[in-house]
């Protein structure tokens, strides 16, 4: 069984600001780290690995330096690291991303099951992985919460839902979105970190998949993001003042004008 | 006030963490150290005895009154100046003794301190604190203990591995003693001769000379059972560790360290406890692997015997507060955590990799191993260890529901490193000849493990009981210390005497008089008041 996991490099979540004049999030001297969601999807895959027996690829695109994050992700037990960059591909929307991923996934060849996390804490769309699937014209499922059982052509796992647990069969090869109720990620050991200070991450460029550049980075990007801000949450206190009579009163005039408005 | 009324308002000022319950007459908060002087002229003119008091963190009873008159130094809880060496690049701040360790550390780490009573010198001085990140290398457990606590039972904590215990960081103090005058006393200010003979002088003029005692005290990493006592020692260091008896500490000088850039944490699950304690003493450079040398200088070294992984393993099944830490696998045994502070992680690495080959030499296996190398998972770790302690307290809060008379029992001994082996093999004996449930943890690389008994009903808390003091005998004849780092108190007041002979406490009882002559501060503490003995 071979199986894929889509990781994303984004800024660490705790240390994000906003920069006050532009509202773009800045990402000077912030630390990158592996998309909080991926940790779940790499800590299944390796589950699965060591329950069933697998192969688990990392799958990255970015910028070089996302080498090192798949490093990282080997060091978390995957197998293996290809990190698709080029700057062809850059600037993409979730469209050309799924895009892209599923040519370096055509070019990776034979696959049973890919996982990807819920969406990345940077953009929050969780469109990658839907729509990831629908390139590869594949059945997926999101919002996984647990894998009960997996054979060689379906698997049963558990989708989380608003209102509880829907149970789902899904045929293989297939993709699904894992929720962080799945599992709780390891560490890394000793031996781990040496596979990964020893493993080379292979690199996929635009000349290595056979795709439509037009679909690609900036290019084969429908989304325009016209503006970002930082919701602003106001809330204004008021004193009523007075005898127990006179605030009664105000709070009931407050009320049913409150109430005309709303109307 | 009526006792009944006292006890009714004040109750909770005649207990500490040792759920000790004591009694006494009056209370007092003092806000100045004039405040407390007054306080002290007044008692010692009524001969009415003191027990001065931090945040009643401690576990050995050392706050707990036994009758007279409590001072609380709860509201003297400010930073009150600053200070630069600029020659050895040293930074270090003058608190007050009500000053919280948790507070502390968000000051330190914020770099912020209301300066506004500071003088000129401290507020130029906090320029320099900009240069670094700094911090306070003492760190026991209980972050709520007070400055003042710390200094009196010369706390100490994981990272004394590395950093030594609280008396390696303090750099002057001043003591108000008994008849109101006030030591004010700077490191290096007054050594001890070629004779064992000191002199200390008092800010009123007065000189108090005196003989050091002859004991020896033992040869550990960690103690702080009776007085300090070492030849051509600095005579500050008198009153560290010295459990509140010699006077009332109202302020303190400490030294603060540079933070370095990455600090790393390994969790090391050994098959057995002999190859745990191997790598301990690998890890200590007593002995070479493969021929590998260790050079890693873990800031902590710590312990997690079989049954306390047992027991976590158990707490993660059935309790939710527990599933967030990794999944403590059925082969994992024993376990060995480090920390590792270094300003490069390339260093770090190399010595890890290192690590590995070494636990691989040992017959353990490198992959049965937790590395956290950022501070989210740093944070993982450090919730894994102090599960541990969470886990026991939570099972005696259990047991006291049956019978309230039921406390923790903890020991807090050390010993020589060579004596290590023993003195587990000791503990395990002791446990299972007694068929007892205990869990073991904690600074392994100190030789000094806590070990924790949890008692099912009465009549294995006193079983217990015996068996610490049976135990304080043993590890006294190993040449270890019965307390490492809480303090003698009043608990351990019989440990000592297997410790010290009579005639070594009269020692220890004749400094006392020395500062303290008619014995009105904490008595009861560390050893029994002169007259009761008799």
């Amino acid at each position: 069984m071979r199986i894929i996991v889509c990781i994303k490099q984004v800024p660490g979540t705790n240390e994000v600001k906003i920069d006050p004049d532009t509202n773009t999030i800045i990402r000077e001297n912030v630390p990158a780290i592996i998309n909080p969601f991926d940790t779940y999807a790499i800590e299944e895959a390796v589950r699965i690995k060591e329950r069933a027996g697998a192969e688990v690829y990392g799958l990255s695109m970015g910028i070089p330096a996302a080498a090192e994050m798949l490093k990282e992700a080997i060091s978390l037990r995957i197998d293996k690291g290809i990190l698709m960059t080029d700057r062809k591909f850059a600037g993409a929307d979730t469209l050309a991303t799924s895009y892209a991923l599923s040519k370096g996934i055509e070019k990776i060849g034979e696959f049973d099951l890919i996982i990807c996390g819920k969406q990345a804490t940077d953009g929050d769309t969780a469109q990658v992985g839907p729509s990831l699937a629908g390139a590869l014209g594949i059945a997926y499922a999101t919002d996984i919460s647990k894998i009960v059982e997996i054979k060689p052509d379906k698997m049963h796992c558990l989708k989380i839902t608003d209102d509880g647990y829907e149970e789902i069969e899904i045929k293989l090869p297939a993709l699904i979105t894992v929720v962080k109720e799945i599992n709780m990620p390891g560490l890394p050991s000793i031996k781990s970190m040496k596979a990964a200070t020893n493993s080379k991450i292979e690199i996929l460029t635009f000349e290595d998949i056979n795709a439509d550049e037009n679909r690609l980075g900036l290019k084969g990007s429908p989304t325009q993001v016209r503006k970002t801000f930082v919701p602003v949450h106001e809330a204004n206190n008021e004193m009523i003042e007075g005898t127990l009579d006179e605030k009664a009163g105000k709070l009931s005039e407050i009320l049913l004008k409150l109430r005309t408005e709303v109307k | 006030m009526d006792n009944n009324t006292f006890i009714k308002m004040y109750g909770e000022y005649l207990r500490d963490e040792s759920r000790q319950v004591g009694n006494a007459e009056s209370i007092a908060f003092p806000k100045t150290e004039a405040e407390i002087i007054s306080t002290v002229k007044e008692m010692s003119r009524k001969d009415i005895q003191i027990t001065t008091q931090g945040a009643r963190t401690g576990l050995a009873a050392s706050a707990v009154p036994y009758k007279g008159h409590i001072i609380n130094l709860s509201k003297m809880n400010k930073v009150t100046g600053a200070r630069y060496d600029e020659e050895k690049d040293s930074f270090f701040l003058t608190v007050q003794p009500g000053v919280l360790l948790s507070e502390l550390r968000k000051y330190i780490s914020n770099k912020s301190f209301n300066a506004n009573n500071w003088d000129e010198q401290s507020v130029n001085a906090l320029k320099y604190m900009e240069k670094n990140q700094w911090f306070y290398s003492t760190d026991p457990t209980e972050t709520s203990a007070s400055m003042g606590g710390i200094a009196s039972c010369n706390a100490s904590g994981a990272k004394s591995y590395r950093y030594g215990s609280a008396r390696e960081h303090i750099t002057g103090l001043r003591v108000v003693l008994a008849d109101g005058d006030v030591l004010n006393i700077k490191r290096g200010q007054y050594i001890a001769d070629g004779d064992s003979k000191f002199h200390i002088a008092t800010e009123s003029g007065r000189e108090i000379k005196g003989q050091l005692p002859k004991y020896k005290m033992p040869d550990v990493r960690k103690n702080t059972s009776g007085y300090y006592n070492m030849p051509g020692m600095d005579m500050i260091d008198l009153f560290i560790g010295s459990d509140g008896t010699l006077g009332i500490i109202s302020e303190i000088e400490i030294e603060l360290s540079k933070t370095q850039k990455v600090n790393w944490g390994v969790t090391i699950f050994m098959p057995d406890e002999d190859k745990a304690v191997d790598l301990v003493r690998a890890l200590r450079q007593e002995i070479t692997v493969d021929n590998i040398n260790l050079e890693l200088n873990p800031s902590a070294i710590e312990f997690f015997s079989h049954n306390a992984l047992c027991m976590l393993r158990d707490q993660q099944k059935t309790n939710a507060a527990f599933s967030n830490i990794q999944e403590i696998k059925d082969i994992y045994h024993t376990a060995v955590y480090i920390e590792i502070e270094s300003d490069s992680n390339d260093e770090v690495w190399t010595e890890i990799e290192k690590l590995g080959d070494v636990i691989n030499g040992l017959g353990g296996n490198e992959d049965e191993t937790w590395v956290a190398y950022n501070p989210a998972n740093l944070e993982k770790l450090h919730y894994f260890r102090h599960a541990c302690p969470e886990c026991v307290n939570m099972q005696i809060d259990n047991i006291k529901k049956t019978d309230n008379r039921i406390t923790k029992l903890g020991t807090d001994m050390s010993v020589p490193d060579n004596k290590l082996k023993d003195a587990m093999k000791m503990y395990n004996e002791g446990i299972e000849e007694n068929n007892l449930t205990a869990v073991i943890f904690g600074h392994i690389g100190n030789n000094h493990l806590h070990v924790n008994i949890i008692p099912q009903n009465m009549s294995e808390y006193k079983k217990g009981k015996e068996l610490f003091l049976i135990w304080a005998g043993k590890i006294a004849a190993m040449g270890g210390a019965v307390s490492a780092e809480h303090g003698v108190g009043k608990l351990k007041v019989p440990f000592l005497k297997k410790m010290y002979n009579e005639e070594e406490l009269n020692e220890m009882r004749k400094l006392k008089k020395l500062f303290d002559p008619a014995q009105i501060f904490n008595r009861g503490t560390i050893f029994e008041f002169e007259e009761d003995v008799k």
